[in-house]
């Protein structure tokens, strides 16, 4: 892959994946592990107290997603840059498209917009990364 | 409820964070999985939230700014990428807000945190920015 963001056209995706639905286990998982205990990811009742119909996943869960996605497609190219916008909630047990997008290329960085969506549904995360593409030693 | 723009500037006390390989693949593995390039004391880009949140950073923020945690949303994050680092490695986080400001008409606020995580020599490691979406018009109950 370490060829196609340098060559690749303004518009290309450059990387697309579907990760599996996360269930609440998962959610258990990374709040121990993030240290992220708001119980909006853990408990039934407080995520429906605050107007929701079920837990709902970290949105850092789901922008882990989205560094796994540059990480497995891009892991020559170092993370100069990385952002994400939470626009809507991330559900469990749905599956989560991840897709990167070349946007500009120039000077050795590739510039990417993100987005991820519920399968079939709207787009939770829209992000952006920026990428050394090329290292001069 | 507004939030008392006289907030605008505050910080935390700055905290130290050791990373700790046996967290980094906890956080790997709570991820899904994490390649790491073969370097297991190389972590994830996501995991410097990880690094900013301890101490319960984020939650003393809020309470300092008297939010109700049922109100809020994590509306966006972002990484600027200085200079790497490792398990093993003490790393010094200074927190700030550095801006409160409102939308439709004071429904939703967002309070801007903007942290600088910097190696104990000094050097910077990351900018981040989180911004926190208070919904002061969602109905919560108890």
């Amino acid at each position: 892959m370490t060829g196609s963001l340098k060559f690749a056209a303004v518009g290309t995706v450059v990387a697309q994946r579907t990760f599996p639905a996360l269930d609440r286990e998962d959610l258990r998982r990374y709040a121990e592990a993030s240290g992220d205990q708001n119980p909006l990811h853990l408990e039934t009742a407080f995520a429906r107290g605050a107007g929701f119909d079920d837990v709902i996943v970290h949105g850092m869960l789901g922008m882990a997603l989205l560094g796994r996605l540059l990480d497995e497609a891009f892991p020559a190219q170092p993370l100069l840059h990385f952002r994400s916008r939470f626009r809507n909630v991330i559900p469990v047990g749905r599956a989560i498209v991840c897709k990167a997008t070349l946007t500009a290329s120039d000077g050795g960085v590739a510039d990417l917009a993100l987005a991820a969506a519920t399968e079939g549904g709207p787009v939770a995360i829209e992000g952006s990364a920026r990428l050394l593409v090329e290292n001069i030693a | 409820m507004a939030i008392d723009r006289q907030f605008i500037g505050y910080s935390l006390p700055p905290f130290t964070v050791t990373v700790e390989r046996e967290r980094l693949r906890q956080f790997a593995v709570a991820i899904g999985g994490w390649s790491s390039g073969g370097d297991e004391d190389r972590a994830p880009p996501t995991y410097l939230k990880v690094i900013e949140g301890e101490d319960n950073s984020s939650r003393k923020i809020l309470a300092a700014l008297g939010v109700d945690l049922r109100r809020v949303l994590h509306a966006e994050q972002e990484f600027e990428f200085h200079a790497p680092y490792r398990a093993g490695d003490r790393l010094a986080v200074e927190r700030t807000v550095s801006n409160i400001y409102e939308r439709k008409a004071g429904e939703l606020e967002f309070v801007v945190v903007d942290t600088l995580i910097r190696q104990s020599s000094g050097a910077l490691v990351a900018r981040t920015q989180q911004v926190i979406l208070v919904r002061n018009a969602a109905p919560v109950t108890t």
